[in-house]
C-alpha cells in the first residue's frame, strides 16, 4: 500500500497530476477563508463560533457542510459547488421532460458537451439566485438567529454594497466550477467530487472535537468512532460489489481480420445511483424548513409542525420521509442513467448477446428485471446508511453532528474509492502494482 | 468611503464580470453528474489549443486580480474601522 504511494510519486506524469490536484484543493480551502467585501469579519466569527461548537442544528448545516463551513463565514466561496450540483441535477432531470435534451444526450460526445455548457450557464444563474438569498438572509440577521450581533454582520446595508456582495459570490462560484474542471482535465479524478470531498473532509476534525467536548464521556466517543468505522467498512464493501451479467460476442470477419468472439460482462453495481439520492432527498427536505424560516409569525400551526417534525433529524416523520425519498430517487436516478433498451440495442448492433436470452426486446426486458431487483437492495442500503447515524445518535442521546452523517460518510468514501481507482489505473498503465488488490 | 475604496469596488465589479465571462467561455470538461460519484471511466483526452491556452492565461490573471482586490478591500475596511 505505502509502496504504491511511493511508486505513484516516482512516476513523473502521475506526480505532476497529483500535485496539481492537491494545489487546486489548497486554493479552494484558502478561498473559503477570504471574507466577502461588505461583511464584518469580526462579527461573523463571533456568530459562527457557537454554531461550530454548540448544539445548534438548523437547515443550513448540511449546505454549510457541503461548502466546507464557508457558507456561514460568508466567504467569497460561500456557495461552494452546491449551485453546480443543483444545476447538473436539474439538467439531468430535464432530459425526461425536454425532448431536445434527450436528443442531445443520445448524440454522444458533442451532445454531452452542449449539455455541459447548459449546466454551466444554469450554474451561474442559480449562483446569482442563491447568493441573493444568502445575502438577504444575512442582512436581516436570520442567518444567525441566536446571535446578538446578527444584524451587524453586514454593516453597510446600502443597495450597491449588497449587489457587490452578490456579484462577488457569483464570481466565486464560477471560479470554483473552473477549479473543479481543471482538476478533471489535468489532475486525478473528477474535480467536482474531489472539491466536495475536500469540503466535507475539512469539517471532520471540528466534528470530532465537537463530539469530544459536548458529550463528556470517553466511552461514547469511542463507541461513536467505532460506529463510524463500521459504516465506512460497510460502504466500501457495498460500493465495490456488482453483479456481472455475462455477454458473449459473436465472431465477425471484417476484411481479413476477426473481431469479437470474446466473452465479457456488464457490471451492474448494487448502488448505481451513488450518493445522488441522498443529496437530493436532504435538499428537498430542507425546503419546507426554509419556507418556515421566512414565515412572519413563528407561532403559526404549520410552522410549529415543521419545526417539530422536519427540523429535527431524529424525528420519526423526518426519518420516514427521508427514507422514502431516498428510495424513490434511487429508482428514479437509476432509470435515468441506465437505459436497458439502449444497452440491448447497442449489444445487438455489435453482435453481442446474453447467453440464454434472445437479442433485442427480451434482452432489454431481462436487463430491466435485473436492474429493478438490484436497485431494490441498493435503495434500501442507501436509506439504511443515510439513517444509521441519525438513529444511533438518537439512542446514544448524543447531539447529531453533521460531519458524520450518512450522506457525508457516503460521499467521502465513494469519492475516495473512485479517485484511488483512477490513480490505480494510471499506475497499471505502466505495469505497476496498484493500491487495490 | 475613501477614493481608494471606490476604485477597488469598481475594479471588483469589472473583474467579477470578466471572471464569470471568461469561465463561461471555456469548454466544459466537467462531464456532469453521471461520472461524478462513481460513474463510468470516461478518460477525458483533450489537448487544449492555442486559443484555450490563452483563455486559461486570461482567466488565471483575472482570478488573481479578483482575489487581490477582495483582500485589499478587506484590509481597507479593517483599517478604516
Amino acid at each position: 500500500m505505502l509502496g504504491a504511494f511511493v511508486r505513484a510519486f516516482r512516476t513523473p506524469d502521475l506526480r505532476r497530476k497529483l500535485l496539481f490536484s492537491l494545489a487546486i484543493m489548497a486554493i479552494f480551502r484558502a478561498g473559503s477563508f477570504i471574507p466577502t467585501p461588505g461583511v464584518d469579519y469580526g462579527n461573523v466569527q463571533q456568530c459562527v463560533d457557537p454554531i461550530g461548537t454548540g448544539a445548534t442544528q438548523d437547515v443550513l448545516s448540511l449546505v454549510n457542510l457541503f461548502s466546507g463551513g464557508s457558507l456561514l463565514q460568508l466567504s467569497v466561496f460561500a456557495l461552494g459547488i452546491m449551485p453546480y450540483i443543483t444545476a447538473s441535477i436539474i439538467v439531468q432531470l430535464l432530459r425526461v421532460v425536454i425532448p431536445r435534451f434527450e436528443a442531445l444526450h443520445k448524440e454522444g460526445q458533442s451532445g454531452t458537451a452542449v449539455l455541459t455548457q447548459y449546466t454551466r450557464y444554469l450554474t451561474i444563474g442559480l449562483a446569482i439566485l442563491q447568493a441573493t438569498t444568502i445575502v438577504t438572509v444575512a442582512r436581516t440577521g436570520q442567518l444567525f438567529p441566536d446571535c446578538a450581533v446578527a444584524t451587524e454582520v453586514i454593516p453597510n446595508q446600502s443597495i450597491p454594497t449588497l449587489l457587490l456582495m452578490i456579484m462577488t459570490m457569483t464570481a466565486g462560484t464560477g471560479l470554483i466550477m473552473w477549479l473543479g474542471e481543471l482538476i478533471t482535465e489535468r489532475g486525478v479524478g473528477n474535480g467536482m467530487s474531489l472539491l466536495i470531498f475536500t469540503a466535507i473532509a475539512a469539517s471532520f476534525p471540528g466534528g470530532v472535537q465537537q463530539i469530544a467536548t459536548s458529550n463528556n464521556g470517553i466511552g461514547k466517543v469511542i463507541l461513536f468512532l467505532a460506529i463510524s468505522a463500521l459504516v465506512i467498512v460497510l460502504v466500501v464493501f457495498v460500493e465495490q460489489s456488482q453483479r456481472r451479467i455475462p455477454v458473449q460476442y459473436a465472431k465477425r470477419m471484417v476484411g481479413r481480420r476477426t473481431y469479437g468472439g470474446s466473452s465479457t460482462y456488464i457490471p451492474i453495481k448494487i448502488n448505481m445511483s451513488g450518493v445522488i439520492p441522498v443529496i437530493f432527498a436532504s435538499s428537498l427536505l430542507a425546503l419546507p424548513a426554509l419556507a418556515a424560516q421566512f414565515s412572519e409569525d413563528q407561532t403559526t400551526g404549520w410552522v410549529q409542525w415543521i419545526a417539530v417534525n422536519l427540523l429535527d433529524p431524529g424525528a420519526t416523520v423526518y426519518l420516514a420521509a427521508y427514507g422514502i425519498l431516498i428510495i424513490f430517487f434511487a429508482y428514479f436516478y437509476t432509470s435515468i442513467t441506465f437505459n436497458p433498451d439502449e444497452v440491448a440495442d447497442n449489444m445487438k448492433r455489435y453482435g453481442g448477446f446474453i447467453p440464454g436470452i434472445r437479442a433485442g426486446r427480451p434482452t432489454a426486458e431481462y436487463l430491466q428485471f435485473v436492474i429493478s431487483r438490484i436497485t431494490a437492495a441498493g435503495a434500501l442500503y442507501l436509506a439504511f446508511v443515510a439513517m444509521i447515524p441519525s438513529i444511533a445518535f438518537k439512542f446514544m442521546e448524543v447531539n447529531q453532528v453533521m460531519a458524520f452523517g450518512g450522506a457525508s460518510v457516503l460521499i467521502v468514501v465513494s469519492v475516495g474509492l473512485e479517485t484511488v481507482k483512477q490513480i490505480d489505473s494510471q499506475l497499471q498503465q505502466r505495469h505497476y502494482e496498484g493500491f487495490l488488490r | 468611503m475613501g477614493a481608494l475604496t471606490i476604485v477597488l469596488q469598481v475594479l471588483l465589479v469589472i473583474t467579477s464580470f470578466l471572471l464569470i465571462m471568461t469561465i463561461l467561455m471555456h469548454k466544459g470538461k466537467g462531464g456532469g453528474l453521471s461520472d461524478m460519484f462513481g460513474g463510468g471511466l470516461s478518460a477525458s483526452i483533450g489537448s487544449s489549443g492555442v486559443a484555450e491556452r490563452n483563455l486559461n492565461r486570461i482567466t488565471v490573471g483575472t482570478a488573481i486580480v479578483w482575489i487581490v482586490v477582495i483582500v485589499l478591500l478587506g484590509l481597507v475596511q479593517r483599517v478604516s474601522l
